[in-house]
């Protein structure tokens, strides 16, 4: 079932993280849980799980002595996210 | 098809799901993501409500006969305060509810401080070759870089106040120049401090 959708971004917490990234430049951690409101372990395997796949980039800082996690979309990440969001077009709207 | 909730995310996230639901996934997140960072009304009352005063002070320090002692003490105090405070306010605002970096917000905040340092340019550098023309050439400015923000961010009252501002600022080289200064209150106001208003009154609805 859905066999072209790209199975990183078929996730439904993975696909909020990169509609969250393609509408900011950069954020950190807490937006991200604070805006997919997922329990903050699901969120870090899930960073971890894009990041293995190249679409994110992950920067671990320390703020305030706190630790900061700062995540970005990369080249690769915004051209799976296009080529997802096509694909899910010809599922809805097929010729 | 099952109504999909991007809050309940937790157990859900290697499950099949529909592309509709995947679509309502991606315009939810996109759309929560964008209240989250939009910047409210705020910033805009206080620069309409300080155009509006330091204009309609200099009126009474003219009738008062006071123009010549403190009308550029007058502007040369408000409107950098107001730039200091803009400047501390939004780096504030910022941090405190971690606000993360938009290509947006930083177009709108360049549009800003470039519009604020081009019309300090004109106003000191250049003031002599302008002349008369430095009212409505200020009012085209800010029509501009207010039009250019309500087109960005959507919200339609921003917009339509940017382009009253642009033809009041036309209608403006019309008018006798002692009468400049009631255009720009009255740009004022319904350029920033209406929209201003009606972009807070949303906020606090959600409707933006």
């Amino acid at each position: 079932m859905f066999s072209d959708l790209d199975p990183i971004l078929h996730s439904q917490l993975r696909l909020s993280i990169v509609s969250i990234l393609m509408t900011v430049e950069e954020t950190n951690f807490n937006f991200i849980k604070d805006a997919t409101k997922a329990a903050a372990g699901n969120v870090s395997i899930q960073i971890n799980k894009l990041q293995e796949a190249g679409y994110i980039n992950v920067k671990k800082t320390f703020k305030n002595n706190y630790p900061n996690t700062t995540v970005s979309l990369t080249e690769k990440g915004r051209n799976a996210f296009e080529e997802y969001v096509k694909n899910l077009q010809k599922y809805i709207h097929p010729k | 098809m099952c109504h999909i909730n991007i809050f309940n995310t937790e157990n859900m996230d290697e499950k099949n799901f529909t592309p509709e639901e995947s679509l309502s996934i991606i315009s939810k997140t996109i759309e929560e993501t964008r209240k989250k960072i939009q910047d409210n009304g705020h910033i805009m009352i206080l620069w309409g409500c300080l155009i509006f005063t330091v204009i309609f002070s200099q009126y009474m320090l003219e009738l008062l006969g006071l123009h010549k002692k403190f009308d550029i003490v007058w502007t040369c105090i408000l409107f950098p305060l107001g730039a200091i405070y803009t400047f501390f306010y939004t780096r504030r605002k910022t941090k405190k509810n971690n606000i993360p970096k938009t290509v947006l917000g930083i177009t709108i905040e360049a549009m800003g401080w470039v519009f604020g340092l081009n019309v300090l340019v004109l106003a000191t550098v250049f003031n002599n070759h302008i002349g008369n023309a430095l009212a409505p050439v200020i009012m085209i400015l800010l029509a501009m870089t207010i039009i250019v923000i309500g087109l960005s961010i959507k919200y339609k009252p921003l917009t339509i106040g940017g382009i009253i501002l642009n033809l009041l600022a036309f209608g403006t080289f019309w008018v006798n120049p002692a009468y400049y200064g009631f255009s720009l209150m009255f740009g004022a106001i319904v350029g920033l401090i209406i929209p201003g208003i009606l972009l807070n009154i949303a906020k606090k609805r959600g409707n933006v």
